[in-house]
Order: structure tokens, then sequence, then C-alpha cells
């Protein structure tokens, strides 16, 4: 029995550490006289005689000293030390079978009684106790949460930090293990760095990027997909537009009578603005011909409301079509800018070009409209009528001028995101995609916003302020002015070869810091100007040469100056940025120490603007305030009411993991968070928010043990060749699903053993034999009724099937003492170290190992526990190794699920354990469940005076229906989690 | 201020100067700074560095060639400079970077020249480590900078015709598939972040702020809640001692090199900004190499003497057109000239590294010098055989005074990767392949 011994000594090694902190609120008067008397009477003698021999002086076995418990009071001190031997002597395991002599059963009970009964006294007494809760660091799966709700973007730095221990119940969010080294504080630095690499210098204030954006590319891509979105965003196709417009038209008939126009647009999301465009040269004055006739004509040929909503739409996407070809066909050529010895490739000739594709887009080709070729356009329809050239040439002046209308409202691009190099060749040109907002230049930085049609035509005056500030954020986050200038130095060097032989210009160097200056700036402009007179280019050369100084002075000027106004509001950022950090208001002197430090930074250590705000926001991810949950202590005894602040970070790490987000500091910031009615209202929602989901995965996975399952490397891959990495994934997913939403629709705590449901990708339903759901691995479904699959609920899981498994057999024993031991929550002592081990392969086992565990509990030592749990184990068998649902196992033999349960009661398959566990265990299952979830909530190990809390649980859930947020709402309006323990050695004075 | 204003030295920056003057050689520092030098009466072996010079579109292919061994070897124009170590050189020919060739001009031969891996066209770059960040990774962590990536010439970024972004031609080392190591153009920078570690700095001011806090923390917090608070500020105290004491060694170390009168590394801290003259800056470049390698700051160097597509000017040469244009004319003698002054740079380095006594030879005894160009020739963009030259004998692992030519052996058989899996291997860092080699370079 030693390995036994050892363990208990962990156990007590650990218990006795807690107990130095749990010293109870306060002391009134000691035990009722009667259990006093018994102690001296009947437990201390017991005591000396069976136990003290071994578990007293230097070498006290399991650490223990039991000749130190002189007096109750001791007792009382220690209550969790005592609770280990109440285990030990219930199961029998103390004192050693090889003891010289066992005590009495009746010698034997009398303890265990006085045991209890002193614990139900001290649970009576300090019911409801805070307990003893030091400032807690952030766990590393709340740090990795914490830093996606704080910058909005998933980071996960703690990837890199030694693996948290957990705490006696399993659970890692606890202060008693969440310990801190130099070395963790050492990665908590290089996060923090990591973080701040992320951070943007936007005109409006510090955001995030998800990915570093340190080197001009990354910012670039950056801010190039945000610009690219906005576009995206916008409703650009003419047949939505012609839709609406129809809808508008028929609005009466269909019950919409009384709508204006641009409430329709709003509720079809479509732009209003050029809806009442669409709308008025649609419905206006009927013209006479040309493509506005033709579209006209189209117009009045759609159908009524009697048709099929897709007739009406086919009918609008062909005039979307007929426009595009059209416009397709009136789109002006513009011939290259060239001046002798001079490169088309030149900045200021190819966005001389630009600009001229930029204005015609819309504006037509004046020979465009006599040489159409409309192959999308019935010959013989009206369109096609207005759209035939004239004969006489007053009436086609006419005729061509109504193209003028037409294009001013039909664009031929509303804006353009890739442009190859517009100088070259098309045919050469156009392989080259994918270089998006690009001005076109050959090895130079630059970008060209064409988008005019979109913004005239388009948005309103809203979405056009923002998408110039997105445009000015490009500049000045990214500096792409100031690199498309040197580049345009440096092409002009050793590109082009124009300015060969002009010394002067020798001294134009993109190296230079100051190359942007007004005076070199001039230099340059005057050499270039210079040459290219001298070389005879033509004045719309000069002009554009001089046209491109002007704009680039313009663009570097204006992105100068947002940086510097963007400076102020990068620090005010800044506050708000550790605000949220530390989760509560900054004091007015930590504001001021944190612009402090910025300005310390700047002029002492000689940083600049970015560096300074990157390094002030790593000391704000170092503070104390950030990586720990402080919660001010409470003058005076007893229990104290928790400020509404340290509350919403103890719902908040509660139900997500993470932060509490802006409604909750609110409420805190109102102070009204800890009355009841706010505090429910706040959880309730708190309870639908997408982020229970770190409630699911941290509570559940470290409940269930499987929090690492994402690790697991334990199945032989070339045998399960269907277990993957993304089935793997799927598998750990299962069960988080299951509890988030159960959370989050406030399913019954039950439904987790005899749920019918669960919820399967289509890799997880393949593996189950389910029809798959379309869609990629993110694509969930709820599956209903699982139960003629095997599976529904978590038993059947197949995470914890294959978690319980050696790899290429199952092992009744590890799954039935997983269900035991972790989901009932039975005690069961670790078994001795030499235990004789199955050989691994199913294969190669002589014997099923049904019959292989008959004899290992035909040996006395071995049944005593295994009778606790192999029963349900064998009630499993029909899930293979990795959780499949199997007839036979690996060697062959036919598979049977039939099981004795422990005791008694006899089943097969899950369906069999079910009812014995509903018929049984369900109280079993119930407590544990309100236990585990309890310790999670309050963030520690339980004390004996949180039973009653356990027992409201218990009525809440059982008046409840069962339903989860019983248990939630129990925990979080519980004494316990709304107060602190007071600590009399304070004066009010000393703390916030 | 200007930057490149020679105004009178800032306080600031003397102090630094004045404390970088008494870095010490690697002999004498080690016993403060690192490990042991003598181990059980054995003195430890020297470090070995490894340095990267690179030079942009090609040499003069009509004055690139060595015959003969040794002493003896015969060295064309544009290698003359070599002349005097002739001893310690050895000339490559006909290596080349399999991924470099078929791809189109400049960018697509470039961006891969240490890595050998395929460049990605396009937006998103993605290529592959670089042998100079591999070596960092391991001879590199014995040393406060595990690599200095050092450039003349600012990196552009844009899209080149072959839709290849320019960055690869701005970038030779790569940290991983996808960023390229930002480099340093600037000698004082380069200059500070061997001598006066600015992350250092700013970890102090970070750790003296955190702690402020803790302390203050801990005075609201009873005294039961104090003990993990506790745990915190012993652990930044333990940081702020790691910091310190880097400091102070390097302190013990120069005070050491002035009480015993001994010659120490001296140069000063180069000014603010980027020399005027080119000539200035590679040679302040190279000097920072060869102070980085003699005190053992750092055993990696890549120095990207020009960018590919190179928008130097050369006037000191009397060459009228920019690098990137004068390549286009390979074969004249204003090419052979800029050739062979960009071969004298890595003479230049040569020079300061031998004229460092370590042991019984010198800093260059121990070092291995690779000098390259992605092209051999400019005008025909060819780099179906690059030009190559390696410099000193990594104490006594590699022999020198050869030339080796490998044109004729087979593509299989010349690859540049092979060498690099060589040169690593002779650096104690073994690798099973590298690039798109899987075999050493036989004959080296």
């Amino acid at each position: 029995m030693r390995p036994t011994i050892v363990i208990l000594g962990l156990i007590l090694a650990s218990v006795a550490l807690r107990s130095t902190a749990s010293d109870p609120v306060g002391r009134p008067d000691g035990l009722p006289v009667v259990l006093e008397t018994r102690f001296r009477d009947s437990i201390l003698p017991f005591v000396q005689k069976n136990c003290v021999a071994c578990h007293s002086g230097p070498k006290k076995k399991g650490d223990l000293d039991l000749s130190v418990f002189q007096s109750t009071d001791a007792v009382v001190k220690h209550l969790a030390q005592w609770e280990v031997m109440l285990e030990q002597l219930e199961s029998g395991a103390m004192p050693p079978l090889k003891a010289k002599e066992q005590p009495k059963a009746e010698e034997r009970r009398q303890v265990i009684d006085w045991i209890k009964a002193v614990r139900r006294e001290e649970a009576t007494r300090n019911a409801g106790d805070p307990g003893p809760l030091p400032p807690r660091r952030l766990s590393n799966a709340e740090y990795d949460r914490t830093i996606r709700d704080l910058t909005g973007v998933d980071i996960r730095p703690a990837q890199e930090f030694p693996v948290d221990p957990s705490n006696g119940a399993g659970f890692d969010n606890s202060a008693e293990s969440l310990a801190l080294s130099p070395a963790l504080l050492t990665k908590y630095l290089d996060a923090a760095q990591k973080v701040a690499d992320h951070v943007l210098f936007a005109t409006e204030g510090l955001t995030f990027a998800p990915y570093p954006v340190i080197s001009d590319t990354e910012r670039d891509k950056y801010c190039v997909r945000q610009i690219l979105d906005f576009y995206k965003r916008q409703r650009t196709d003419y047949a939505d537009y012609f839709q609406a417009a129809w809808r508008f038209r028929h609005r009466e008939a269909l019950g919409d009578s009384g709508i204006t126009l641009a409430a329709l647009a709003k509720r079809e999301g479509v732009s209003s603005k050029y809806l009442a465009a669409i709308w008025d040269l649609l419905s206006g004055p009927q013209e006479e011909f040309g493509p506005t006739a033709a579209i006209q004509a189209m117009w009045r040929d759609l159908p009524g409301t009697k048709d099929t909503a897709t007739t009406v739409r086919a009918k609008c996407e062909a005039m979307r079509d007929f426009v595009v070809e059209l416009r397709g066909q009136l789109v002006p050529e513009v011939k290259n800018l060239t001046a002798p010895r001079m490169s088309a490739g030149s900045q200021h000739m190819v966005l001389w070009k630009n600009d001229q594709m930029a204005a015609n887009h819309t504006r037509h080709a004046p020979t465009g409209p006599f040489k159409l070729k409309l192959v999308k356009l019935a010959a013989i329809s009206a369109a096609a009528q207005a759209l035939t050239v004239p004969d006489e040439d007053d009436a086609k002046k006419t005729y061509e001028a109504t193209f003028s209308r037409f294009c001013g409202v039909f664009p031929d691009a509303f804006y353009v995101t890739e442009r190859d190099r517009p100088y070259l060749s098309f045919a050469k040109e156009r392989k080259q995609s994918g270089r998006l907002l690009n001005a076109g230049f050959h090895s130079m930085t630059g970008y060209y916003r064409d988008d005019r049609p979109l913004y005239d035509l388009i948005l309103s005056g809203d979405e056009q302020r923002e998408l110039d500030r997105l445009w000015l954020d490009f500049d000045a986050i990214s500096g792409a002015p100031m690199r498309q200038y040197t580049a345009y130095i440096w092409y002009e060097r050793a590109e082009t070869g124009f300015l060969r032989g002009v010394k002067a210009f020798e001294a134009v160097r993109a190296e230079d810091k100051d190359s942007t200056s007004e005076r070199k700036m001039k230099q340059f402009e005057d050499i270039l100007l210079g040459q290219a007179r001298a070389t005879g280019a033509s004045e719309t050369v000069l002009k554009a040469i001089m046209d491109h100084f002007k704009n680039m002075r313009t663009a570097l000027r204006r992105t100068e100056n947002a940086r510097r106004a963007a400076e102020p509001k990068h620090l005010a950022s800044l506050r708000s940025f550790a605000e949220r950090a530390y989760r509560r208001p900054l004091s007015k002197a930590e504001s001021e120490g944190l612009v402090a430090f910025y300005r310390q930074l700047r002029e002492k250590d000689g940083l600049g603007h970015e560096d300074a705000v990157r390094e002030t926001i790593v000391s704000v991810l170092l503070s104390p305030h950030f990586l720990f949950r402080v919660e001010p202590a409470a003058p005076g005894s007893g229990r104290q009411p928790l400020n509404d602040f340290a509350l919403a970070s103890r719902l908040s790490y509660f139900l997500w993991a993470s932060m509490p987000d802006a409604e909750l500091l609110a409420r805190a910031a109102a102070g009204d968070l800890h009355r009841p009615e706010v505090l429910l209202a706040q959880t309730r929602r708190m309870l639908k928010d997408d982020r229970v989901g770190g409630l699911a995965t941290e509570f559940a996975g470290n409940w269930f043990d499987i929090r690492r399952f994402e690790e697991h490397n334990a199945v032989d891959r070339e045998r399960f060749p269907a277990f993957t990495d993304s089935l793997r994934r799927a598998m750990f997913e299962e069960p988080i699903r299951f509890i988030v939403d159960m959370a989050r629709n406030d399913g019954s705590a039950l439904d987790i053993l005899y749920g019918q449901h669960t919820f399967v990708n289509g890799v997880l339903a393949k593996h189950y034999g389910m029809p798959e759901p379309k869609g990629g691995p993110d694509h969930w479904v709820k599956v209903d009724d699982a139960r003629p699959f095997g599976r529904g609920g978590i038993l059947p899981m197949a995470a914890f099937l294959t978690k319980n498994a050696p790899g290429l057999r199952t092992s009744p024993v590890k799954r039935g003492y997983w269900v035991v031991r972790k989901v009932l929550g039975e005690k069961i002592p670790a078994p001795p170290a030499e235990v004789p081990e199955l050989p691994s392969d199913e294969a190669k086992l002589g014997k099923s190992l049904r019959e292989a565990l008959e004899l290992h509990r035909a040996d006395k030592a071995c049944a005593g526990c295994h009778a606790r749990f192999d029963g349900v184990g064998l009630a499993l068998e029909s899930y293979g190794p990795i959780g499949e649902r199997r007839t036979v196992d690996l060697g062959g033999r036919p598979v049977d699920a039939r099981a004795a349960f422990p005791g008694g009661g006899e089943g097969s398959g899950l369906s069999g354990l079910q009812t014995y566990l509903r018929e049984r265990r369900q109280d079993d299952f119930l407590n544990n469940l309100c236990r585990q979830l309890a310790t999670y909530g309050l963030g520690r190990s339980l004390l004996p005076s949180d039973d009653s809390l356990i027992e409201e649980m218990r009525i809440k859930l059982a008046s409840g229906n069962n339903r989860f947020s019983a248990l939630v709402e129990t925990i979080v309006t519980s004494p316990q989690f709304l107060n602190k323990r007071g600590d009399v050695n304070l004066s009010k004075d000393t703390t916030r | 201020m200007n930057s490149n204003s020679k105004g009178p030295i800032s306080r600031r920056t003397f102090l630094r100067g004045a404390g970088v003057a008494m870095a010490l050689p690697w002999l004498e520092s080690i016993p403060v700074w690192g490990k042991p030098t003598v181990v059980g009466g054995v003195p430890a072996a020297f470090p070995k560095r490894f340095a990267t010079l690179f030079m942009a579109c090609g040499i003069n292919p009509d004055h690139w060639w060595a015959r003969g061994a040794g002493a003896e070897m015969e060295l064309s124009r544009v290698l003359e400079p070599m002349a005097p170590y002739r001893a310690k050189l050895n000339v490559i020919d006909g290596l080349f970077n399999k991924n470099a060739t078929g791809v189109g001009i400049h960018p697509g031969q470039t961006g891969n020249i240490l890595s050998g891996a395929s460049l990605q066209r396009g937006a998103e770059l993605r290529g592959g480590v670089s042998m100079d960040q591999v070596l960092a990774r391991h001879v590199g962590q014995e040393s406060v900078q595990p690599c200095m990536v050092l450039g003349c010439e600012q990196p552009v970024t844009g899209y080149h015709e072959t839709n290849f972004s320019m960055a690869y031609s701005s970038y030779i080392s790569w940290q991983s598939a996808t960023s390229p190591v930002p480099m340093e153009v600037y000698p004082s920078l380069a200059f500070d972040s061997l001598f006066d570690n600015r992350g250092q700095q700013r970890h102090r001011s970070v750790l003296d702020r955190v702690r402020g806090e803790a302390a203050s923390l801990a005075g609201q917090v009873s005294a039961a809640d104090r003990a993990r608070l506790d745990e915190y500020l012993s652990s930044v105290r333990d940081l702020e001692r790691r910091v310190a004491r880097a400091r102070s060694e390097q302190q013990t170390a120069e005070a050491r090199g002035q009480n015993r009168d001994r010659p120490v590394a001296t140069m000063p801290r180069p000014d603010n900004g980027l020399p005027e003259d080119i000539r200035d800056h590679m040679r302040l470049m190279c000097d920072i190499v060869a102070l980085g390698f003699q005190t053992d700051k750092t055993r990696v160097a890549t120095l990207l003497l020009c960018r590919d597509i190179s928008g130097l000017f050369y006037p000191f040469l009397n060459v009228g057109l920019a690098h990137h244009l004068a390549s286009h004319n390979d074969r004249s003698a204003a090419y052979e000239r800029v050739s062979r002054y960009y071969v004298s740079q890595l003479a230049y380095l040569t020079s300061r590294l031998e004229a460092m006594p370590e042991g019984d030879g010198t800093v260059l005894d121990h070092s291995c010098l690779l000098f390259l160009s992605n092209m051999f020739s400019g005008s025909r963009h060819d780099s179906s055989k690059l030009p190559l030259l390696l410099v000193g004998g990594l104490t006594g692992a590699l022999q020198t005074g050869r030339v080796i030519d490998y044109r004729e052996r087979g593509d299989d058989n010349r690859k540049l990767c092979s060498l690099y899996l060589s040169i690593m291997d002779r650096m104690d860092v073994r690798l099973p392949r590298f690039g798109d080699a899987d075999a050493r370079l036989a004959d080296l």
C-alpha cells in the first residue's frame, strides 16, 4: 500500500499550503461542548493509538504530523487535513493493512462521525465566507482571451507560456496554483512586445491589426484590405437598383403603399442616392432614341407583380447586362504620354494616364456610339431600335449627345481595385493580377485612388467621410506617399537614365532623411523640368511633372499633418487602453503617470512616437494591474462587499474567461452592478453571448479533463487513418459546443448525461456514421436525435472515449474511472504502483478485455476499487479506441457491452448505463456538477463554509427544472461571490 | 536637425561613443562576458564567424577569373584587390541557385539567394529562411546580437514587371518564409545595436515603471493577499538584475581593458544620419562588422552593399550611370571599375579582420567571408552561374588558396545550397538538407 501513502502525502502537502490561508472569518466561540468532550475522550486516544506512530516526528509519513492536534482549535484550524483523514478512514485505506492492529469498526465509526460533525459545525458557523482570494494572475487561457477582447484581434501569445498548473479540483483559474516566476515574467515581456507589434497608428487613435504591422509591406496589406472591404460592402450591381426601382413602381401592389423611395432603398440595402438617380432616369421623361431610351424601353417592359420574383430578377439582370455591355464599348482610349528619352513608366507619366482614365469612367468615346455591337440585345426589341444610328447629321449629333447623360449615370466602373501598368501593352499585362489599389508603376511603391463614381453617385455623406478617412489612414499608417516619392528618385536614377550626366542629380538621394523636404523636392523638380525642356518635352509633359510634384507635396504634407494631429489621439487611446486593460477607471495619478512614461521614453530615452507608444503598451501589459485580478482589500472584519468593478471582473472571468465588456464596465461605473436585478440581467445577457465559449472551454474542458485533447497523440494513425487533425479538433469541439448550447439556451443540466442531441461538423458526422452536413469544418449542426447513431449527451462523445483508451485497445477501466471519478465525482484512491499492465494492443490480447478484467478483479487487492468503475466502462465497449461504433474488437471477437454496475443493477450499452445513472447516481452527478461549477466560479477550492451554497444550488436546480442558469445565478448572487474577506489591519483611508 | 549635419557631438552621442571605444577583443572579454576562455587548461575554441557581402546585378564577366593556387594564384583585374590575401581566398566558379533561374529577371533572382527557396509572385511574400538566419539561430545565440543584417541602400517595395514584389530585390536575409529581416542602413544605429542595447535600456524603463506600480499596489491589499504580489516583485527584480548585470559586465570589461593598456577595439560612434559618400558608408559598415566579430558581439553578419536594381552612383569612379543601368553594359571599362570597387570592399573587411590578432592567428582565420552577386552577367541577367568568393579558413575547417570550378559537373553537383550546407557543417551546424540541396558540395 506504499504508493497510496505517497499520494496521500502529496494531497496533504497541498492541503497544508491551503490551510494557512484559510483562517476563517473571525472566531467566536469554540465547538459545542459535546464535541469537545468527545475529542478528549475518544478521538485523541484513537489518533494516538492508531495514527501518531507513523504520522509524527521528523520521518512523519505523508508529511502529516498528527501529534500537533492536541485541541479542537487546532483541528478546526486545519480542518482540510482532517477531511483527508476522513476519506482515508471511510475508504479503509488507513490504517494500512500491514498495521499491527486495526481499530474496531465501532471506533472507526465514531471518529468518522465526529469529523463529520465538526465539519457541519464549521460549515454552518462560517456559511457564505468569501474565503481567501488573493490577487489572481490571469491564467494562460484568460490571458489569451483578455488580449483578444482588449485588442479586438486574436493574437494568442500565451501559446508560448509554460502550462499553468491546476488546483486540486482540476481548474487552472485559482490563486492557489497560479504562481509567477521570473521565467514567466520574461514570457510576459515577450508577449507584451508581440501584442505591441500589432498596433496601428490610425488618424483617429490606436487600433490593432490581426498580424504584426511593423514593416511597410504588412501595413500596406492591412490598409489595402480595409479599403477593399469597404468597396466590397457597397452595392454596385445595377440589377439590384433596377429591381428596387421595380418594387417602388409596384409598391402598392406589393403592400408597401406609402413607402418612400429612400425608405425602400434602406430596406433593400442599396444606396438611396443612387436609387433616386436610377428612378429619375427610368421613370423620367421618355427619351426618343439613344441608350437612355433603350433602357427605358426595357424598364417599361418589366413584368407586373403577377410574375414570379425569379422572372423579375432575370429581367433586371438582363437590363444590367445590357448596360455593362454597352458601357464596355464606350470607354475612351487614352494614349500614352511620351517625351523624347523619357520613360513612359516615370511616375508623372503613369499618373497622368491614370488621371485621364479615371476621369473617363463617366464619359464616352466620341466614336463609340456609332459602332456598337450589342450581342446581348434582341435585335428586334425596342431597346435595339433606340440604338439604331440615325442617318441625318443633325440627328446623329442629338443621338450622340444622349450618351453623355447615360454615361454620367452608368459609369463603366465605380472603382478600380487592381491596376496593371497602363503604359505597357494590354496583352503583356493581362496576366499580372493581384496588384491591389496599385498605381501601376514599374518596380515602385505607389497606390492610386480611383473611386470617383462610387464616391459621387453611391456614397452618402457619412460613407464619403469614412472612405476619405480610410485613405488618409492608409497614408498615415503606412507612409506610402513618402515611399512613393523616394521610389520616384530611385527610379529616375537606377531605371531610366533620363537624367544621365546631370551633375546636380547626384545630390538628390532617396536615402536622405530630408529627401521629402520642400527644398529638396524643389531641387529635384527643377532638375527634372530642366532636363525635360532640354530634351524637348511637350507642354503636357511639363505640366504632368509639375502636377505630380504638386500632388506629391499635397499628399506628403497632408500625411505629415495627419500624423502629427494623431499623436494626441494616440495618447488618449493609450489611456483608454490602460483603463480597459486594468478593467477599471484610472486614477488621476495613474493617467498622468502613463503619459509621463510616454514622454520620458521620448525625451529621455530618445524614442520616436511609435516606439514610445509601443513601449507604453508593453508597460501596461506587464503591469500587475493587468496581469493580476486585484480586488482592493476591504477594511474591517467579516465579509465586506466587493466594489462593482471587481465584481464585473469576477462575472466576466467566470462566464467568459475574459475581461468585462463595455456594457459591464458601464454598469460598474454606474455603481448598480451589485443590485440583484442588474446583476442577474447582466448574467443572463452574458450567458447568451458568444464569449460564453470561454466558460464551456475552460470549465467543462478542465472538468472533463480534455482541455489538452488537441495535443492528444496516443492514437496510432496508421491503424486509425480516420483520426486526422481535423477529426481530433472536431472531437474536442463537440462537448464544448454542447455546453455552449446548454448555457446559451439554458438547457437542462441533466442533458449532460441523458441528452439525445449532439453537435457535429462534416468530419465528425462521418466518423459517427451520420449524414454529413455541407460546408467546411467550421460548419456545425445540431443533431436533435443522435440516438440512432449511438450518440447523445456527453458520455458517448468521441473525445472522452478516445482520451480514455490507450491507443490500440479500449480501456473499460479508464473509461469507467473517468465517468465515476470525473462526471460523478466519486473519490477513488490511485492504483498501487505494481499493477500489472494489459497488452497495449487488443489484437494481441489472447482473450477479450472483459475476460482479462474479470481475472484482475479476482485479485482481492484490486477488486475493491475496480468494482466501483469497471462495469461502467464495459457498458461503453461498443465504442472502439477512437470512439467509433463497433461490433467486433480489434482481435475480431464480438463486442459485448453488458455490464454489472457498481452497487448492483445490470444493463447493456449506453442506454443501460444511462438507466443505471438515472436510477442510482443522478444525485452524485448533480452534486458534483454543483461543486465543480462553484469551484470554477469562485476561483478557489471549496471550503466547508461553501456547503450551504452547494445546498442552495441543488434546491434551485430542483425547483428550476434543472436549468443551467439556476446554477450560475445562485453562484453569482451568493455571499461568497459578492464579498471579500475584510482585513482588520487596514484602515479605510489606505484603500482606494 | 538635418540628419546629415556634422554639428557638435551631443553629450549622449559622446557617452555612447566613449563607452564603446573600450570594447574588448574576444579573448579578453570572454571571462567577464561569457564562458571562461580556459577550461581545465585547454583554451576554449575560438568562435567561428560568418559574413555575407552582397553586390547586385553581376560583375564584369570578362575580368572575373583566377588561376593557380595559394600564393601563386593569378587574379583577374577585378579580383586584384584580393591579391594580398590570395592564400586565404577561395574562388568558386559555376555554382547556381536553381530557383533563381527561369523566373524572370531581378527580384526572382535575388530574394532567395541565401535560401534557395522558390519565391511566390503577387502581393503575398513567400520565400524561405536564409542560411545566415539559420546560423544566427545556432551559433548566434552565444552573442549579444544573433545576427547583424546591414545594408548600404534603402529597401524598396512595389512590384516588378515579373510580378514579384520588389521586397525580393531589397532583402536577402529572411527570418521566416514570409518575413524578411529588417535591414539597418544607418551606421550609427548598427553600432548601437552592438554596444548600447536599446532594447535593454527600454526594458529597464518598463521594469522600473511596473515595479513601482506593484510596490504601491502591495500597500493596498491585505497582508494575506500580498504573497502573490511579492512573487511578482521578486520576478521583476530578478529581470532587472539581469539587465544590470549585462551592463556592469560590459563596464568591467572596459575597465580591465583600460588598466592593462591593451590594444582594444576602438571605433568612435558613427554620426547620425547617412554618410554623404557611399565609400564612407560601406567602409563604416565593414568596420562595424569587423568590430562585432572582434569583440564577439555577433558571429553572423549580412551586408547588402547595394540592393538589386540599385540606384547607387559612383562619381568617384567616373561612372556616369547609376549601378543598375551601368550593369546593362557590364563588359565596359566603367563596370569593371564598379566590380573592382565592390571586391575592394571585401578586401577592406578582410584587411580589418586580418589585422586583429586572435590566438596564434587572426580573427580572419576563424571566420568565413562570402562575397557573391545575384547574376554573373548584368547585361544578360544571367544567373545560370554566380560569381562567388570565400575568404578565411574557419579555424582550419576550410582549406583556402584554391580555385574550384564546378561548371562542368552537372546541375545536381553545383548547387549554391550545397555550399551552404558545407559551410554550416564547418560552423558545427549540421542539417540534413537546406533549400534545394540534400548533399554537401564535393571537393570544398
